[in-house]
């Protein structure tokens, strides 16, 4: 592709050597990680969640300092201990969700970080013009940010990027929430710059996209490095090998045969969308299955699981469970024996303000109350302690605040709301993400432990290998839809890969 | 399942004792202690005296009881500014309602208007989502509209006798508990059985013990309680809505509802529910004391109570609560409403001159907030740093 811009002898404009990081919480995030990029090329980082590439791309940005290992800039070897050090010496970060001024116009925002005492000098607009013709792209200048496409956004913010004269430009994710359409002039400035010569360095879960945009790509698999060389000398086989690795997790894999065709039916939903990004959603859960819910970041899964419990006003299709039709609020999906462990624990699982007695009696306050509306103390506390001794939650006992535990503990305690109130259908959006090794067999111990009692379990995850470890079913989740089902038993990684990034059967995704 | 042991509850005691945590009671002592010393050495009457004490109780208990139900509002996560325009509406409803159709009625009436209040503020709130500080700023100013409508901008005075009379035994007099020291030993008797019957030893006996030593006691050392009608009322209402938020589901679910919004939905808590019930009866009670003021001066002026809406939220702030919802207690809210009811007597009482007021009650109120707001970080610090001290070599054992 750019082949000719990327000159393996001449000095690299970024290169990482032997970089650690660990967070004060014990967490080792990169260990011995190295990357290389060079001038006007364009670089892809993948890896799966929690590889590390986020970590990476902090250290890159100032954001982080790493802990072990030298970063050197054109050469040199530089510390930078904010961002600001950064941008200034030529990385431009983007990330994830843009971070620009919704209420500015797009100009204002191109130059927010230029300074100057005016807040709009005539000259900016001339530069502004020859930002636009640099990049091959058309934009009103006076449109306010807040009236603009997510794609569009995503343009204003490389504008920026550009404006700061960024040499090197850090993207996440960029087209994980874009139409197709909105990709496409992604991809097309992308290369138009690189070939210009400002270097990307190119993140993302979408292996067709870092097939066909990039030069050299390299994989992180916890926290080191595992493969890099040039795009062209891999094809998705090798990239999703070298991702899922062989022996990562320790997680055995153990996943169960089908269930009977003639257990109960526990939870069935039937044409459920949602404005959020369901589409036709139907399927039947039955007593003792796992089913999987395997998609990318952005494809729907954890919306599906909001709109079946409830929490999603704007669903509308049916859900029932064992039968009876279930009202579309969580409340109603609570009383009918539903439970869902959501994605975020800080802000959606936990109330950090009550310690973890408080925490695992609140779905279920009324039947450890006398007349159902004084609690009984005693018994929230009995149920804590049996919590945490069921659970092997670490903590300095039933008063200890959610804020005090780690990452897997917090995660144990969400668990411990719904083990002891009679739920019987489960639903768990990324249950074991941002929990280390030993909580993740655990909680995926527990997980089998809910189908084995009688329960019908839902798993959302973006680690495939997970899914596979505990599902007895898989339904692959694509654009708000399920577009594939598997039994675990009869599939692998590697094509719940293909299928979730929409090669294979599913239909074909065209992204070059 | 062990019973909790004895040094637990002990250290729950303790921490509850904590400047964090009691700061505010600490704070009223202390501006106590000092007017007393000051009062003794500028040769004025004795300030800690049972009239000058009954009168700060007298004077404070309206604001008190405002107090209360808007730190029902706080720890729901909202905010009301409309207080102090509903409770002078309230109070004009029920001056013009009394002659023509008698107490009962026009009380009903001006507690059903606080009501609607409350209700329009916590449906607009939550229904339509908009931000509680821009509604209740509206509803705050709308409402003293209708009370200039109602009034016609003159002071409404009760002129009749006979609402006058019904009005003033409404809130006018003292009560008198009498033998104080032995119904005190009664309850504490009586609570020492229930302690007893579930099954905690210690604790019911030692408070056997005491109520029985108080009963006896209260022949020699026996005390009565005078206080003012409207005192009566701030104990009852505080007491109720303490008792419901620390030991019910509901107080325990309105908590969390403040705390985190989403984590007590997708518990199954019928989040905006807990919130409207809040402006609700905030609504009610300021119906109420909209009643109380205009018993009180049988008159209410067009720019009666302007401004108290501050006052209250000054008192809930001083007693430690969160302006984002979660935290809170009424009994230290009615505290900080006694902090500002004394600084303001004792103003009066040492001749301190009325100008240099807001000055120090201003300062007062940001220092206590500052001192929450450190102290509270501090803590947050402490803790996180004994908990992961003895984590790392208890893990490994735990995930064997």
């Amino acid at each position: 592709m750019h082949a000719a811009m990327v000159d393996a002898a001449g000095t690299p404009l970024l290169s990482l050597e032997g970089i650690g990081k660990e967070f004060p919480n014990g967490t080792v995030a990169l260990r011995d990680a190295r990357l290389t990029v060079h001038p006007g090329s364009v670089h892809g980082l993948v890896g799966a969640n929690g590889a590390g590439k986020s970590t990476m791309i902090k250290v890159i940005a100032g954001a982080h300092p790493p802990t072990s290992g030298v970063v050197r800039w054109k050469g040199e070897e530089i510390d930078w201990r904010t961002p600001g050090a950064a941008r200034k010496a030529g990385v431009a970060t983007i990330m994830q969700h843009v971070p620009l001024a919704p209420t500015l116009t797009v100009l204002e925002n191109v130059f927010l970080g230029t300074g100057g005492p005016w807040r709009l000098p005539r000259s900016r607009r001339a530069e502004f013009a020859r930002l636009l013709e640099r990049v091959g792209y058309a934009i009103d200048p006076d449109a306010e940010v807040a009236d603009l496409a997510i794609g569009e956004r995503q343009m204003v913010a490389i504008l920026q990027a550009l404006a700061t004269g960024a040499e090197l430009v850090v993207m996440d994710e960029p087209t994980a929430s874009l139409a197709e359409g909105e990709r496409q002039v992604v991809f097309d400035v992308v290369r138009r710059l690189s070939a210009q010569g400002t270097a990307f360095l190119y993140v993302s879960h979408f292996l067709d996209e870092v097939l066909s945009l990039t030069d050299r790509v390299t994989v992180l698999r916890d926290g080191t490095v595992v493969a890099e060389g040039a795009t062209a000398g891999y094809d998705e086989d090798r990239l999703v090998q070298a991702i899922v690795g062989r022996d990562l997790l320790g997680v055995e894999r153990r996943s169960a045969e089908p269930v009977a065709p003639d257990a109960p039916v526990l939870l069935s939903v039937r044409g459920l969308s949602s404005a959020a990004g369901v589409r036709e959603v139907s399927f039947e859960a039955r007593a003792g299955e796992v089913i999987g819910l395997a998609g990318l970041l952005g494809s729907g899964r954890s919306e599906i699981l909001h709109a079946v419990y409830g929490a999603d006003p704007r669903a509308s299709g049916e859900v029932r469970v064992e039968g009876r039709p279930v009202r579309r609020t969580p409340r109603a999906a609570v009383a009918a024996g539903m439970a869902l462990v959501p994605e975020d624990r800080g802000s959606q699982g936990l109330v950090n303000t009550f310690p973890i007695w408080k925490n695992i009696s609140l779905p279920d306050l009324a039947s450890l109350s006398s007349g159902r509306s004084l609690p009984r103390e005693p018994d929230e506390r009995g149920r804590a302690r049996r919590a945490i001794a069921d659970l092997g939650i670490v903590c300095a006992g039933p008063d200890a605040l959610p804020t005090e535990l780690s990452g897997g503990n917090a995660q144990k305690v969400v668990f411990g709301k719904w083990l002891y109130g009679g739920a019987r259908v489960f639903m768990l959006d990324e249950p074991t993400a941002g929990v280390d090794v030993g909580a993740k067999a655990d909680i995926l111990e527990l997980v089998r432990r809910f189908a084995a009692g009688g329960g019908a379990v839902l798993v959302v995850s973006s680690e495939f290998e997970e899914i596979l470890a505990v599902a007895t079913r898989v339904l692959v989740v694509r654009e708000g839809r399920i577009v594939a089902e598997r039994a675990a038993h009869e599939t692998s990684e590697e094509e719940l890969l293909m299928l979730a990034n929409g090669f294979g059967e599913g239909g074909a995704h065209d992204a070059a | 399942m062990p019973p909790e042991t004895a040094t637990a509850r002990r250290s729950r005691w303790r921490a509850a004792l904590r400047p964090g945590n009691a700061g505010v009671v600490y704070a009223l002592l202390l501006i106590v202690a000092v007017l007393t010393l000051l009062s003794a050495q500028l040769g004025r009457p004795p300030y800690l005296s049972a009239t000058n004490i009954i009168n700060i109780l007298d004077q404070s208990s309206l604001i008190a009881i405002l107090a209360v139900f808007t730190t029902v509002v706080l720890i729901s996560g909202n905010f009301d500014l409309s207080v102090a325009s509903v409770a002078a509406f309230s109070a004009a409803t029920v001056l013009s309602l009394v002659a023509p159709l008698g107490l009962p009625v026009a009380m009903a009436v001006a507690l059903g208007a606080g009501l609607v209040c409350g209700a329009v503020n916590g449906l607009i709130v939550q229904l339509v989502g908009i931000n509680a500080f821009i509604v209740t700023l509206g509803t705050m100013t709308a409402v003293r509209g209708l009370v200039l409508i109602l009034t016609d901008g003159r002071t409404i005075t009760a002129e009749d006798p006979g609402a006058q009379s019904s009005l003033i035994a409404l809130q006018a007099g003292y009560w008198t508990v009498p033998h104080v020291l032995a119904i005190a030993g009664v309850a504490a008797a009586a609570a020492g059985v229930a302690v007893l019957l579930r099954r905690s030893r210690s604790a019911g006996i030692a408070l056997l013990v005491a109520g029985v030593a108080a009963i006896a006691l209260s022949p020699v050392f026996g005390f009565e309680l005078r206080l003012s009608k409207p005192t009566y009322y701030l104990i009852v209402i505080a007491g109720i809505t303490w008792a419901v938020l620390r030991y019910t589901v509901i107080g325990r679910r309105l908590y969390a509802v403040g705390a985190n919004a989403e984590a007590a939905r997708l518990s199954g808590i019928n989040v905006n529910r807990y919130r409207i019930g809040a402006f609700v009866l905030n609504g009610l009670g300021s119906g109420f004391v909209g009643i109380l003021f205009a018993a009180k001066l049988l008159a209410i002026n067009p720019t009666g109570l302007q401004g108290t809406e501050l006052t209250v939220l000054a008192a809930a702030i001083l007693g430690g609560t969160s302006l984002f919802g979660g935290l809170g207690s009424v009994l230290k809210s009615v505290v900080g409403a006694l902090i500002l009811f004394t600084l303001d007597n004792g103003f009066n009482v040492l001749n301190l001159g009325a100008n240099y007021q807001g000055v120090i009650v201003g300062t007062v109120v940001v220092v206590a907030a500052a001192i929450y707001t450190v102290a509270g970080r501090q803590r947050q610090v402490k803790r996180v740093r004994e908990s992961s001290k003895p984590q790392v070599p208890v893990r490994q054992e735990a995930l064997r």
